[in-house]
């Protein structure tokens, strides 16, 4: 039997339909010209801006330190939340799994002006814990989700396994449970991660004096700034940082490995 | 430490980096870069305080929040139509004029024609106007003039924004008539001219246009100022004018909302971005008009002879602040649907 063509070039144009804005964008914060539409030259002019753009690398910690907050939360409620709908099995644990799973769909405008509208009433000072905390809510909901579908394919007799052999019940979650979810706990906080750091309806709403995070700022750019090319410079940064850190942590993987 | 005591350790720095410092703090909510950044620096020094800058990417989200609860920001600078409609809602604070003796130098021209000509609550900060950008060497034989938009020549070649309130305002004017008409014939007629327009330009366009003009793709592009100015940098063969009929202008207001915590602050900023060298230079930052009357003779030649940030006086007196319609906003929608949906 022949092998069909097909699967090289179907990968091959997802490949470039994934990666082609990125190369673009790229390309674009080398440009000397303000419109990705035209070339006018390689020029370091963006990431020259974006040194000097003090405004930005403000946002650009708020929101890493929002995103590792909430990450970090949202991870060990999630956690939690997932392990008791999973163990349990009551009328009451279907509500919270509705309670749990409903962030998912509600959409992020009602979401964003409902925390807005409570926070208000509880006379909270809005800022970045405000945000925090409504990205740890709708965090919350992706973690336990993820978490959930990897126990689903867990033995459990692996836990009462590790009872029987004497482990405390500490010692099964630090050394059994926990390096099982491992992958599952990883994948959930990045996710986490990545839906803090660009989710922008929510934190618009719910951000006060002094919390504006790097989405909310590039949308308020587009209307009036001139430096909005320098948003392309710091997605570049941020991708190599990405990268790099990526490798870094397959190298430490592989180390581990005997 | 237990993952606990992490989670709270980050969740109370991050509350902290919220909280203020022993310095008194000035929280500004104004679109993103428009403020000089030095001029922050300066502001800061000379009042031994600090200025936290948050940004808002559409009058109707600021609205929407303030409307919300939102609170703890001193200055806003919202269009002068939201400017009014937040003092409407009673959310905006009398201004204190002993305490802003630089409006003395505020545009008189300018505050004829605003909507809060006596400042009683906002000071206008910087005023755009809308008008006509092309390419010079293409059409060399341009004049600035609505009636652009009916050269069959260019066909294909031209965009207008996709605006109700911008465009059939241009039509409106180029009749002769006010942009903030009510006038159910009047309308009929602007409609028609934008159904003739329609057939000649390439497409309704609110962001492309700047980089379609840049790139030489349109030729004629409707557009606001500041977005051809940025253009401009791109290529040297653009043109910018307001057209001789008039055009919408719109102006951004610096306000102080009722529950400022720091109003004292808030009106010391007002009266610094008015201090005519600080205006000029903020005018040449942003590449807006900041209406200050006695900035104009600081600005740099280039500024003051580009008619994208200082309107000449004649086409001036022709352009109109877009107001809100009321009850007549029906009449527009209807016409500008059948715009939109017809051949």
């Amino acid at each position: 039997m022949r092998r069909s063509r097909w699967p090289p070039v179907v990968t091959a144009a997802v490949l470039v339909f994934l990666w082609l804005p990125i190369a673009v964008l790229a390309a674009n914060s080398f440009n000397r010209s303000r419109f990705g539409s035209s070339w006018e030259g390689l020029s370091l002019r963006w990431y020259r801006a974006l040194l000097a753009d003090a405004d930005t690398w403000r946002a650009l910690r708020n929101s890493l330190v929002v995103g590792v907050g909430a990450t970090l939360t949202s991870l060990a409620l999630g956690t939690s939340a997932a392990v008791a709908l999973h163990r349990h099995r009551s009328r009451l644990q279907r509500l919270h799994y509705a309670l749990v799973y409903s962030p998912l769909v509600v959409p992020d405008l009602l979401m964003g002006m409902s925390l807005l509208v409570l926070f208000v009433a509880l006379g909270a000072d809005l800022g970045l814990g405000t945000v925090y905390l409504a990205h740890t809510t709708f965090c919350v909901s992706y973690v336990a989700m993820v978490v959930l579908a990897r126990l689903q394919d867990f033995d459990p007799s692996i836990l009462e396994a590790a009872r029987d052999l004497g482990a405390g019940r500490w010692t099964v979650v630090r050394r059994v449970l926990l390096p099982l979810l491992a992958p599952g706990l990883a994948a959930a906080g990045l996710l986490a991660f990545t839906l803090s750091i660009d989710d922008f309806v929510i934190t618009f709403f719910v951000a006060g004096p002094g919390a504006t995070t790097l989405p909310v700022r590039v949308y308020s750019m587009i209307k009036h700034s001139r430096n909005l090319p320098a948003i392309n410079a710091l997605s570049v940064l941020m991708l190599a940082a990405t990268f790099t850190a990526v490798r870094a942590s397959r190298r430490l993987l592989q180390e581990d490995r005997p | 430490m237990s993952p606990a005591r992490t989670v709270l350790a980050i969740a109370l720095a991050a509350l902290a980096a919220g909280c203020g410092r022993p310095r008194p703090v000035l929280h500004v909510f104004t679109w993103a870069d428009y403020i000089k950044p030095e001029l922050v620096r300066r502001f800061e020094r000379e009042h031994g305080c600090r200025v936290v800058i948050d940004t808002f990417d559409s009058n109707e989200a600021l609205h929407a929040k303030l409307q919300a609860g939102a609170r703890g920001y001193d200055v806003l600078t919202p269009s002068s139509y939201m400017a009014a409609v937040l003092r409407r809602q009673g959310r905006l604070r009398d201004l204190d004029h002993a305490r802003l003796p630089n409006l003395r130098h505020v545009d008189p021209d300018h505050l004829r024609r605003a909507p809060d000509s006596e400042m009683v609550y906002s000071v206008p900060y910087m005023i755009t106007a809308t008008g006509i950008g092309w390419l010079a060497h293409r059409v060399p034989d341009a004049e600035p003039s609505w009636t652009l938009f009916d050269r069959s020549d260019l066909r294909g070649r031209m965009t207008l924004l996709n605006d109700m309130r911008e465009t059939l305002g241009a039509a409106l004017k180029l009749l002769g008539h006010s942009l903030n008409s009510t006038n159910e014939a009047e309308l009929a007629a602007a409609a028609d001219v934008v159904l003739r327009w329609k057939r000649n330009i390439a497409k309704f366009e609110n962001e492309q246009y700047k980089s379609g003009l840049a790139s030489e793709e349109f030729f004629v592009v409707h557009g606001y100022s500041g977005d051809i100015v940025q253009a401009m940098e791109s290529n040297a063969n653009i043109v910018f004018a307001v057209p001789r009929e008039g055009a919408p202008m719109s102006c951004d207001d610096l306000v102080i909302p009722v529950d400022a915590p720091n109003p004292e602050l808030a009106h010391a900023f007002i009266n610094f971005l008015h201090d005519p060298a600080v205006a000029a230079e903020n005018t040449e930052f942003i590449g807006y008009l900041c209406p200050n009357k006695d900035a104009l003779p600081l600005l740099s030649e280039d500024t003051r002879s580009n008619p994208a940030i200082v309107v000449p006086a004649e086409v001036r007196d022709r352009c109109e602040f877009i107001a809100d319609l009321g009850p007549a906003l029906s009449l527009w929608t209807r016409a500008w649907d059948r715009i939109k949906g017809g051949q």
